[in-house]
């Protein structure tokens, strides 16, 4: 008969360590279909009809929405896709996501303030899906640095 | 197998996006039939060339704005917006379907002026529609499509307009006076209402013999290719 033991503060921060790793995944999981959603829009051709929701069709017809022949989407629905198996991997113990996961995460939301100001200053039109991809990659940002303070702990 | 588990769930998610984004590209692709709805379609006014009504939806404004004879095998019905870039890239291509396919393609173009975002969409959708009434709209689309850059920018486009209706010959005081009046508010009106019906969400979406057209099967190469379709009978 094994005595239960109560949980160490230890455990603790492990657990809500791993709390916050199913959350990034959840997370990254939510970008990648957004950003999937603008590249099918984009390869389809849809998301360049004009629409009566400003800013999507200005934003997703630009030259910045192409990276080396590439749909700027693709390039984030590989990125989010990459943090949900960083996560998961992490969420199994894998070591190697240690500098990885937050050094991706940390590209990512540079990327995303860059794109903001492009849609701000430069397009002059915000895309709504573009914002939403954006507003996952700052909480992700957010996730990631208070896993990482509750890691370090 | 716990080591193997983090990969099988990564695999899985794999498989399950990719498979989501095919299917979510093949649905786009599809040349959808458009939104029928029952009992709308009769309503068409008396005297409206029915070959002009692409069956489903609600009748647009009646007489329609057709190129070509009602008789032809193949019906292509634009809804378009003047201001609206896309539908600017697309006007060269009409115009060639028109020279290539003649009496064989009737093209319908309909009002779907977007406000927003698009501040000067109604004022040239109402020029066009002006130009009608004295029998030059093809006239004035042209001109609309082929000078879009020019007043896109503008901050005043009456005087524009009321040089391109000089331009092409209109009676301009007729036409100042027609621009504001209910006949061309009216038409904009019933061919918004009919674009509504049939799912119009953007500019421009064409549709033929009844099927939207996809918005990537809108180059010169690929529409000839569904024209021809129809045109044989899909052989």
């Amino acid at each position: 008969m094994n005595p239960e033991v109560a949980p160490t503060p230890s455990t603790r921060v492990g657990k809500r360590e791993n709390i916050l790793v199913i959350l990034i995944a959840l997370l990254a999981l939510c970008g990648m279909a957004d950003a999937l959603y603008l590249t099918v829009e984009h390869l389809t051709g849809e998301s360049v009809k004009c629409t009566i929701i400003h800013g999507c069709s200005e934003v997703l017809s630009s030259s910045y929405a192409v990276v080396g022949g590439f749909p700027l989407a693709s390039i984030g629905a590989l990125a989010y896709f990459s943090v949900f198996s960083l996560a998961v991997l992490k969420l199994f113990g894998y070591k190697i996501t240690g500098v990885l996961l937050p050094a991706l995460v940390g590209a990512m939301c540079l990327v995303s303030v860059y794109l903001i100001y492009l849609q701000a200053f430069v397009i002059h039109a915000f895309c709504q899906f573009c914002l939403l991809s954006a507003g996952i990659t700052f909480l992700l940002t957010l996730l990631v640095v208070v896993s990482w303070r509750a890691g370090s702990r | 197998m716990k080591r193997l588990l983090p990969f099988i769930i990564i695999f899985l998610v794999l498989g399950v996006a990719l498979g989501s984004a095919y299917y979510l590209k093949r649905s786009t692709n599809d040349v959808k039939p458009i939104a029928n709805n029952a009992g709308t379609a009769s309503t068409a006014s008396p005297g409206a060339s029915q070959a002009n009504v692409t069956p489903g939806g609600v009748p647009g404004a009646e007489p329609a704005h057709t190129l070509g004879p009602a008789s032809a095998p193949a019906h292509l019905e634009e809804f378009g917006d003047f201001e609206c870039p896309p539908c600017g890239l697309l006007h060269p291509i009409l115009v060639e379907m028109h020279r290539e396919f003649g009496d064989r393609l009737q093209i319908t173009f309909r009002e779907f002026p977007l406000v927003p975002p698009h501040q000067h969409a109604v004022a040239a959708a109402s020029s066009a529609e002006a130009a009608a009434l004295q029998g030059k709209f093809w006239e004035m689309h042209d001109i609309l499509y082929e000078n879009q850059k020019t007043w896109h920018e503008a901050f005043d486009v009456r005087p524009i307009f009321e040089g391109y209706a000089k331009q092409i010959g209109l009676d301009v005081e007729r036409f100042k006076q027609d621009v504001n009046g209910d006949a061309v508010a009216r038409r904009l009106s019933q061919d918004g209402i009919r674009g509504h019906s049939l799912g119009v969400k953007g500019t421009p979406t064409v549709f033929l013999n009844g099927r939207e057209v996809p918005f990537e099967s809108l180059p010169a190469d690929k529409l000839r290719v569904l024209i021809n379709l129809e045109l044989t009978g899909g052989k």
